[in-house]
């Protein structure tokens, strides 16, 4: 498939009077056309500030994007000028965010809110606009939407919002979706409506997906491909599936071990990651995560681990790449066995 | 909404009533009376008891009380004790169209000035049109007016004879619906160093206040929310953050808009404008007790009026506030 997005190196510092927040250091990760991406991490570990990179939507300052490319449908966006970005920002790549209380504007109408982007990008009239935003609502399954559409946002629900979030970025056909934790603040029957509603207007659309989530578990029928974030870095990034099945950073191990499996007959107990995350401004040496990591040994407080190929499109940056199939085989017996 | 402007309306006797209560006893509770002086001498005793008997103040203060709103009620404010021909309903009628012009005129000065500056500061937040248009507004808050206003009588009327220097409305009392002036040049040359005066530190706060509010306001998830649409930073500022922006502003606009109508004492003295603004003063002084009454009366009406508006602006703003 042809590639739609490609970030490389990408290094976005924040300059605050306490110091230089290294939020986000050398991020390298592509998504290609009609694909989800999943983004995982804690936190505090780079995932919004990553995308609203790709957006240039970095409040500046503090924020400054530091170094790295972000090639889109052929060119860098880091590049091109503010206009020429305004043009991609909701028609090319557009962007739904985690709290639909407060990514809506009070004030103005539904209508209001859908139909300034498909005036501005598409050159609708207003009664253009006005008919395919009432579409859009009912595609995203909002019942009445011709009367709904004149609401303000506090006349809906959680749900409800976010499904006009989604709505809003899905006006103008964009190639690329980016979600930032959109269900993070709803309800879990609510959060599987949003991933289901999600899943089929991709599969109608045909738009690529950057999902980010901290909930590893909401990806497994959703990504094509997950990648993991710990600290501003990459540390991991594989096929869905190999994520599952046979994970090779202790972080991502440990993701897995702490979520809760409904499935199996007895449940098996949590095990959260101990430790907190390093500080950000006094970045560590050595690997960040090596003082939380089971499996670290004295390389890894010194050299910061490189990601490396551990199988055909399976990447993963540490030193000892512990095999998590073997890793969880064992803890899963041992939990069974207690 | 109809239903709760008249609710508010109705709240108003009994607000009304309390505000009068306690200033009729406030004024009276404060040491001194309205004839212990006449100019810099005393008044003999007996002349005192006359004025005393002649304007009922020898009654017990019950029914003084009650004959105040008894004569209130059917409109009647009472004698002023200081200036005896004139009744308080003659002072209001002769000296508030003249302040109320002076505060609106300085209110829609400081809107027309305070509303564009601190939108044009805040959309060049932190750069020099921002830092200069907030050190004129840090100037125009701190300049008093009794600086400001001689300093404009001294360029404009003295040095340059552009404009008159006093006097405004002395010479005429007849206005449309009692407060609308004649848009005559004379008016207008006789309003604009007053209006100035009055309307600068208004303007500063307001351009503060609104260059406050809007900088908060784009800081808000939503205006993340227009950004990500590709919008322009000015369709962002005036279609997303303006009308969020604005609530603050108008929260204080009530008070401002009864404080300043109701005469500038400073202002007017200045300007020798025959205002309100020095019977709020001087009635308490004088302790006139009428005056200080009437006015306090007015004050509150202007107020309640004011916030009423207020509140029905908010609903305007704000999708979220409905009354019923
Ligand atoms: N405006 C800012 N000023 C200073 N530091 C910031 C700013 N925005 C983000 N950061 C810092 O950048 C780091 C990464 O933040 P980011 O929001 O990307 O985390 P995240 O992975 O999205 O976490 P979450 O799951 O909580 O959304 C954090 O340490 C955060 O404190
Ligand atoms: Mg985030």
């Amino acid at each position: 498939m042809a590639r739609l997005l490609d970030v490389r190196n990408l290094e976005t510092r924040f300059y605050t009077q306490d110091g230089v927040v290294h939020a986000v250091n050398g991020v390298s990760f592509h998504v290609d056309e009609g694909e989800t991406l999943g983004i995982v991490g804690e936190s505090g570990s780079g995932k919004s500030v990553t995308v609203l990179s790709i957006m240039r939507l970095i409040p500046s300052p503090p924020g400054k994007i530091t170094n790295g490319e972000v090639i889109f449908e052929g060119r860098d966006l880091l590049k091109i000028d503010e206009e020429e970005m305004r043009e991609v920002r909701g028609n090319r790549i557009a962007m739904i965010f985690q709290d639909p209380m407060t990514s809506l504007n009070p004030v103005l109408t539904i209508e209001q809110q859908i139909t300034e982007a498909l005036e501005l990008h598409l050159g609708m009239n207003h009664q253009q606009a006005r008919r395919r935003a009432i579409e859009l609502l009912k595609m995203v399954g909002i019942p009445a939407a011709e009367q709904r559409i004149d609401n303000y946002p506090h006349q809906f629900s959680g749900g409800m919002r976010q499904r006009v979030m989604i709505a809003m970025g899905l006006a103008c056909n964009p190639r690329l979706l980016i979600a930032d934790e959109p269900t993070t603040a709803l309800d879990v029957t609510i959060q599987a409506q949003i991933v289901e509603l999600v899943k089929r207007l991709r599969d109608e659309i045909g738009m690529a997906i950057i999902w980010i989530t901290h909930d590893l578990s909401l990806l497994a029928g959703l990504a094509d491909r997950i990648i993991v974030m710990y600290a501003g870095q990459v540390v991991e990034s594989a096929p869905t599936a190999d994520i599952y099945r046979n994970p090779r950073h202790p972080y991502t191990i440990g993701l897995l071990q702490s979520i809760p499996r409904l499935d199996e007959k007895r449940r098996e107990r949590l095990a959260p990651i101990e430790g907190l995350p390093p500080d950000l401004i006094d970045y560590p040496q050595g690997c960040p995560f090596a003082p939380r990591c089971r499996f670290a040994v004295e390389r890894c407080f010194e050299e910061d681990p490189p990601l490396e190929k551990v199988g055909p499109e399976h990447e993963a940056a540490c030193w000892v790449k512990p095999v998590g199939q073997e890793v969880l085989a064992a803890w899963r017996a041992a939990v069974l066995e207690s | 909404m109809t239903k709760y402007v008249i609710r508010r309306l109705l709240w108003a006797i009994p607000v009304l009533f309390a505000v009068g209560t306690v200033t009729f006893f406030l004024a009276r509770a404060l040491p001194g009376g309205p004839f212990d002086f006449a100019g810099d001498r005393s008044l003999p005793e007996s002349v005192v008891r006359n004025l005393e008997r002649k304007y009922n103040l020898d009654w017990p203060l019950w029914k003084q009380f009650l004959a105040y709103w008894w004569d209130l009620l059917r409109g009647d404010l009472g004698p002023s004790f200081r200036s005896r021909s004139l009744t308080v309903n003659d002072i209001i009628k002769q000296t508030f169209p003249v302040s109320f012009q002076l505060g609106m005129l300085s209110l829609l000065l400081g809107l027309a000035i305070g509303l564009p500056a601190g939108i044009i500061a805040a959309l060049n937040h932190n750069t020099w049109l921002d830092y200069t248009s907030s050190f004129i507004a840090i100037l125009g808050v701190s300049i008093p007016n009794i600086v400001l206003g001689p300093f404009l009588i001294w360029l404009f009327g003295v040095k340059l004879g552009w404009l008159p220097v006093a006097r405004w409305g002395a010479d005429y009392t007849e206005f449309y619906l009692g407060f609308i002036p004649p848009m005559t040049a004379k008016f207008w040359r006789h309003a604009i160093l007053p209006t100035i005066t009055l309307g600068t530190a208004l303007s500063a706060s307001i351009a503060r206040l609104t260059r406050a509010s809007l900088l908060q306001v784009i800081r808000e998830d939503y205006i993340r929310t227009a950004r990500a649409k590709g919008l322009r930073e000015r369709s962002i500022i005036l279609g997303h953050a303006l009308k969020n922006a604005l609530i603050p502003v108008v929260t204080i606009l009530g008070p401002l808009f009864a404080a300043v109508v109701t005469g500038s004492f400073i202002t007017e003295q200045i300007f020798g404008i025959n205002g309100l603004g020095r019977h709020f003063v001087q009635s308490v002084t004088n302790r006139d007790y009428p005056v200080i009454m009437g006015t306090a009366l007015l004050y509150a009406v202007l107020l309640i009026i004011a916030n009423l508006v207020v509140d029905v602006l908010y609903a305007w703003l704000d999708p979220r506030i409905r009354y019923e």
